[in-house]
């Protein structure tokens, strides 16, 4: 019985310990969802209600797939393609190209939301945030101009600099200052918000947990999906910086830390939003963090705003709230940010490119693709629908590569291999090799089957999100690459 | 307070801040011991 064999490890970076793997994997997981999407999505589903399942899914969805991708990512030296073609075996690399793609495609209109991070952060900082009380019409005004356009071009070009910089001096060097100092924020503006009169209202509807609606199987299937969106596992990311982690390093305790730090950072924002909204809400605080809004900016881009300048008398104390709120959410951005556009990268390495014009290429395409989603909202909405579902298929393909290579010997030959701390039982076979693959089938036939009730003309696939865009842009692209599986394969083990 | 709230409040954060915690304990021990062993 063989690991799957990896490349060679010549000049290949390492991150220089363990603790920076771990800041710089926590920056992957720790994005916007956590601070803008759990609170809302907790607020829609009953409170404590939804934390209940919230938790149950971070054990068997999230830590066994962070796991799966170390461990991968790891023993294999390669980005997603050479990875699942190492493990699952060649025929499968289209796969691999698949989970390529829908990071990618993230990336594209995930740049245009750290640009609107950046923009409203700069707003708040100039105080010109609290010159209007209209603030859907100022979201409006910024959304339908040329700026996004602008900060999303700031956006991928920071992010793409540090890239060049490399493993060490780039991508360890920023995480390292950005993680914590997200952290620091997070903790002032908590401290703040729960200490403001009636935040315990917030706190309290926080964790309130309904019986009839924890039955409700939505409310487990939104917890799932939230376990699979925010946590960043089973998107090709975390494997992609295990390739740069060291032979001797641990693999199931830091990945154990990353997806019990993501989902306590989660819950520190959750109980910081619920705080302020319910304080200092006059309004039905509710519905106010329930609200969606225009791609889901509702809450963040709408309301906050509005409360910031209800949090007291002093407009500089006001003004430094809001702007260290929306530097958290940058920093938030940035670090997840910086793992999408290194996937792309390493996918052009593995291809022979020399990181230099891998990022250059990466860098145009993330800019010119990025473009449409800067400008309009209906095509960012599409992408971010089609290729948010796509991300679970992504994670069944992990799931699939490890099942295709034996889950036994993948746990005792490579999770349980040199460098293990702590060695994971026989659980982990039924988690990734069963209940894994059933929650991702639930999943993604739950989401394309809703997309049919609230769209009558559910298969046309010129709609922003329903199951006729889904299945054109997927199918396109799995057709592509079973097509050229052959090349790809060749071309990425080739090197 | 509701007790049903105090009991959700105790499970979420009890098994999320507290498995950080733990994990992160076992962490700084195992690196300790890599340490102490000479290793980098």
């Amino acid at each position: 019985m063989k690991q799957p064999e990896g490349k060679p490890e010549g000049k290949q970076e390492f991150f220089s310990s363990r603790w920076a793997l771990i800041i710089a994997t926590i920056g992957i997981a720790v994005g916007t969802g956590n601070i803008w999407r759990f609170s809302r999505v907790v607020a829609q589903n009953g409170g404590g209600s939804f934390l209940i399942p919230w938790v149950i899914f971070l054990l068997i969805w999230s830590v066994p797939l962070i796991i799966a991708e170390f461990a991968i990512g790891k023993s294999t030296r390669y980005g997603p393609v050479g990875a699942i073609s190492k493990t699952a075996g060649n025929k499968f690399g289209w796969m691999g190209a698949f989970v390529v793609l829908v990071s990618t495609a993230i990336m594209f209109y995930y740049s245009v939301v750290t640009g609107w991070c950046l923009r409203y952060f700069f707003s708040a900082v100039s105080g010109g945030l609290f010159d209007t009380q209209q603030h859907f019409e100022y979201w409006q005004s910024f959304s339908s101009g040329y700026l996004p356009l602008l900060f999303h071009f700031i956006s991928i070009a920071l992010v793409s600099i540090v890239i060049y910089r490399g493993v060490t001096q780039g991508i360890e060097k920023v995480t390292r200052l950005l993680v914590p100092s997200l952290l620091i924020i997070l903790l002032i503006l908590f401290v703040r918000a729960i200490t403001l009169p009636d935040a315990i209202e917030g706190i309290k509807y926080f964790f309130t947990p309904k019986l009839e609606i924890i039955l409700d199987y939505k409310v487990w299937l939104n917890a799932l999906t939230q376990n699979a969106w925010d946590t960043g596992a089973g998107w090709g990311l975390i494997l992609t910086y295990a390739t740069y982690m060291r032979q001797k390093e641990d693999i199931s305790l830091n990945a154990a830390l990353i997806g019990f730090g993501n989902n306590s950072v989660s819950i520190i924002a959750g109980i910081t939003i619920f705080s302020t909204v319910f304080a200092l809400s006059s309004v039905d605080a509710m519905q106010q963090i329930s609200q969606s809004g225009p791609a889901n900016t509702g809450l963040t881009f709408i309301y906050l705003p509005l409360l910031f300048a209800k949090l007291s008398t002093s407009s500089l104390v006001n003004g430094f709230f809001a702007s260290i709120f929306f530097l958290a959410l940058f920093f938030a951005a940035t670090t997840s940010l910086l793992s999408m556009v290194e996937l792309s990268t390493r996918t052009l390495i593995d291809f022979g490119l020399k990181r230099r014009k891998a990022i250059i290429i990466v860098a145009a395409a993330g800019f010119v693709f990025g473009i449409p989603s800067a400008l309009n909202m209906n095509f960012f909405s599409n992408q971010d629908w089609v290729w948010g579902v796509g991300l679970i298929l992504s994670g069944a393909f992990i799931s699939f590569s490890i099942i295709k290579f034996g889950v036994n010997k993948f746990r005792t030959e490579i999770i349980n291999g040199y460098g293990s701390d702590v060695k994971i039982g026989k659980w982990y076979n039924y988690v990734i090799g069963v209940l894994v693959p059933i929650q991702a089938v639930f999943l993604i036939s739950w989401w394309l089957i809703s997309s049919i009730s609230w769209d009558p003309e559910w298969w046309n696939p010129f709609h922003a999100e329903n199951l006729g865009t889904c299945l054109l842009q997927w199918g396109i692209a799995i057709f592509v690459f079973i097509l050229l599986n052959k090349k790809i394969v060749d071309n990425t083990l080739r090197n | 307070m509701n007790i049903t709230i105090i009991i959700t409040a105790a499970f979420v954060l009890g098994l999320v801040w507290g498995g950080l915690v733990f994990f992160l304990i076992r962490a700084l021990k195992y690196e300790k011991k890599k340490l102490m062993n000479g290793e980098e």
